[in-house]
């Protein structure tokens, strides 16, 4: 397979993964903030910074949102390198550059979703589309990686495309669960007293569909430490850190028929951090979790610069 | 009047006595081989018309086979205009165009051999020799070297009209980079997506083995050494319009779809950059131009081509389809030689009609030209897609002075042909929601490799969607219907 090629697929993998990451994480907020529990999560402005905070354009403190704003960037602006269409516009340019190589069914799919995407009317959209729009693009997203792993041969294409895929939902999900984290420390400073923040765990578990699981798992309410036991290390959450990383170190191999990797391969790499999640325990990471997200998305970026290097970088 | 022109479908329907319709005959009676069709769209409400062809239009954008608009704010993607109503040949008539286009393609490859090596043609006074050294498309490099199969032309589209006199006439050879194909085959799909009862009533050849035919080709002339070739298609890119179709066609082949860049040159063997480091390529299908393919030898400021590719082909490491040079041989020059050439190297008379040409660079024509400019078409002789043709009889008294004024500055540059009267078909347009006659053209596609070649069993049926209009390229606004072939 051609390096650029090569590059084009892992992106386009990443950025199926974005948009449907996005998507989830607007809606769960939007709706679950209607009727919550405590002002704090109720209050729009709240729950507008959260979306901009996720989605990598924090607003400046005091700053006013305008709700109509903030959902137009993050779902139809084109200039907005973060939006869902600007996402899906980037996958689906990704993979028309490959098209030789996937298969019709994957890119009819990819297709029909951008013309979901770039017809959808703004006004709409915000006035009474957000659901509609966003459970759409989720439901579009679960196609495509349906096609992805029922229509393509298991090849280094496939491996490519769900190396992408993989690293992605882990940075994602870093990613909200940073957020989320972000906004639980702002209602505890706002309010010293004991608020039940349990909820924002929820919709944390809502925005990786992982609620329901974790409900049969745990049988009891997330809180900060369970909460992040299942998304970052239980193996048997399908969304959780250390399952997209595992699904990494079997996607790198097919690349290479090296069977003792150096130590300076994307292989060696992608092994070698997943086995330092494999052994962690959530008690390690409760110590100082802000160092820990900073770290993890640290090495998620080191592995998609070593793969770069190593295999699209011709 | 028959039934079908009281549907309202069919209610402006007119008939022009000087052209051919080939639906109808010129009473308006349907055509035997119509007949089932008819009656099948007879039984379809103009509201089932509407909905069927934006159902045929969805499957183009779902299939993704749209061009970029650049608008004020946005690209807009839109799709080649697209009809419902197949064009169909039946097999005796289609058994002509094939014998016929396969005896052009192989008398033009025997007159590529022949001007790039000994020139018998041109010793013997059959061609001027002024006609080959004066194209712009005639590569000197290319003398004496004998490519792989000695096959110039793998791939050839050939443009054919029905006249009025009910015959075939070809109007152009294509042997640079012949575009369409994927055309051919994905208005197939919509057609069968949309009016899928349709297809139980009639026996049509398939033209889904283009691809496969087409690599076979291409492995046939494999470099010297090489048992099992990696064959590419070369692209421009992604923003090339014919992108679809180098896609398409390095997918149906399985092969890789590379551009430029993704190419090198290294001790004249050409590599093309993997995941895995480089890896040998041996035979390329590009759709580069002859310009654009080697900096080093061609246009230096092109950044789609591959430097040293040119001297490795020329060293015998890879093969390129087309040819390098084939250029020469679709000028439209060329083309009014080619009753001769086909009969100086087949011993044969042509299948196909040639339509009668004058040059502007013989005085004699020249003149008759100047004078009857309204009754003819001028086309530049090394323009391709409609650029550049003016049709006399649509041209103001000013509009001739200036055609004139033009050709007498270069003489060389131009040919007239008579106005040919481009039979009809009928045709769905959207704006009026009916069915009305357009003019059509036909475009074939022929391979030629080692010992082996190949016709597509249907064509690019081109449409001048303009009332009227007689060009019936892409580019000039025109669309495409599907054109069926009818088995035995």
């Amino acid at each position: 397979m051609l390096a650029r090629v090569a590059n084009n697929l892992f992106w386009m993998g990443r950025y199926i993964e974005r948009s449907e990451h996005i998507a989830r994480y607007l809606c769960v907020n939007y709706f679950s903030s209607l009727d919550a529990p405590n002002i704090h999560s109720q209050s729009r402005q709240f729950v507008l910074e959260s979306m901009m905070y996720m989605v990598g354009e924090p607003s400046a403190k005091g700053e006013k949102l305008k709700e109509s704003d903030v959902l137009l960037n993050i779902g139809l602006n084109l200039d907005k390198s973060y939006s869902i269409i600007n996402c899906v516009k980037l996958a689906r340019e990704n993979a028309n550059s490959a098209r030789d190589l996937i298969s019709t069914e994957l890119y009819e799919a990819i297709n029909k979703f951008y013309h979901f995407v770039l017809n959808y009317s703004v006004e709409d959209f915000l006035k009474k589309g957000l659901y509609d729009f966003t459970t759409n693009v989720m439901e579009y997203t679960a196609i495509l990686k349906a096609k992805i792993r029922t229509t393509l041969l298991y090849d280094e294409v496939f491996s490519i495309i769900k190396l992408g895929v993989n690293l992605d939902r882990a940075t994602q999900t870093i990613r909200i669960i940073n957020t989320k984290y972000n906004d639980i420390r702002m209602i505890s400073e706002q309010d010293n007293s004991t608020i039940d923040v349990s909820l924002e765990w929820s919709t944390l578990l809502k925005c990786v569909e992982s609620y329901d699981m974790m409900n049969r798992f745990q049988k009891s309410a997330p809180s900060t430490k369970n909460t992040l036991d299942f998304l970052i290390l239980n193996n048997k959450c399908p969304r959780s850190v250390i399952n997209s990383l595992e699904e990494m170190t079997n996607y790198v191999q097919v690349l290479s028929s090296e069977k003792n990797p150096p130590k300076d391969s994307a292989i060696f790499l992608v092994n070698k951090i997943y086995a330092e999640y494999k052994y962690k325990y959530i008690e390690e990471i409760e110590i100082d979790f802000q160092s820990f997200i900073e770290n993890i998305l640290d090495n998620l970026v080191k592995i998609s610069t070593k793969l770069e290097d190593e295999y699209f970088n011709y | 009047m028959s039934s079908h022109k009281r549907h309202p479908i069919f209610s402006s329907y007119t008939f022009e006595s000087n052209f051919l319709d080939e639906v109808f005959g010129g009473n308006g009676a349907i055509k035997p081989v119509y007949k089932t069709l008819l009656n099948i769209y007879g039984s379809y409400s103009i509201d089932d018309f509407t909905k069927l062809n934006e159902k045929a239009k969805a499957s183009f954008f779902n299939q993704g086979i749209t061009f970029q608009v650049y608008g004020n704010n946005q690209t807009k993607e839109k799709i080649f205009p697209y009809d419902l109503f197949p064009r169909i040949i039946d097999s005796k008539e289609w058994e002509h165009i094939e014998k016929g286009v396969l005896q052009r393609s192989k008398a033009l490859n025997l007159f590529l051999w022949d001007i790039y090596h000994d020139q018998k043609i041109i010793k013997q006074g059959i061609v001027p020799k002024d006609l080959i050294y004066s194209s712009v498309n005639y590569l000197k490099q290319m003398i004496g070297y004998n490519p792989p199969g000695k096959i110039y032309n793998h791939i050839s589209g050939t443009d054919l009209i029905k006249h009025s006199d009910g015959k075939y006439y070809v109007l152009e050879d294509n042997i640079r980079c012949p575009s369409g194909v994927s055309y051919v085959i994905c208005n197939r799909t919509a057609l069968k997506r949309a009016l899928f009862g349709v297809f139980n009533q009639y026996k049509i050849q398939s033209v889904t083995e283009y691809s496969k035919n087409l690599l076979d080709i291409l492995e046939t002339v494999k470099p010297k050494g090489v048992d099992t070739p990696t064959t590419v298609v070369l692209t421009p890119g992604v923003f090339n319009s014919a992108y679809y179709e180098h896609s398409y066609l390095a997918k149906g082949m399985g092969v890789e779809l590379v551009e430029g860049r993704d190419l090198f040159v290294k001790q004249g063997f050409v590599y093309m950059k993997t995941i895995n480091g480089p890896k040998r390529v041996d035979v390329i299908y590009r759709r580069i131009d002859d310009a654009f393919i080697d900096p080093k030898v061609f246009n230096k400021d092109s950044l789609l081509g591959v430097p040293g590719l040119f001297k490795a082909y020329l060293r015998g490491n890879v093969c390129l389809a087309n040819a390098p040079g084939t250029g020469v041989a679709d000028d439209k020059a060329v083309y009014t030689y080619m009753p001769e050439i086909i009969k100086y190297y087949l011993d044969e008379d042509p299948i196909l009609n040639n339509v009668h040409t004058y040059h502007c660079s013989r005085p004699d024509d020249l003149k008759f030209v100047m004078e009857n400019i309204h009754n003819l078409v001028v086309k530049p002789v090394d323009e391709a897609g409609g650029y550049g043709v003016s049709i006399g009889n649509k041209l103001t008294i000013e509009e001739i002075e200036k055609v004139k004024a033009v050709i007498k500055e270069n003489p060389r540059k131009y040919i007239a042909q008579p106005i040919m009267s481009l039979s009809t078909h009928s045709t769905y347009i959207e704006s009026e929601k009916s069915f009305e006659p357009r003019h059509v053209d036909l475009r074939t596609y022929t391979l030629l490799g080692s010992n082996k070649d190949f016709v597509l069993k249907g064509g690019l049926t081109r449409v001048a969607l303009q009332k009227g209009n007689l060009i019936v390229n892409s580019s000039q606004g025109g669309g495409s219907k599907d054109t069926w072939v009818l088995k035995n």
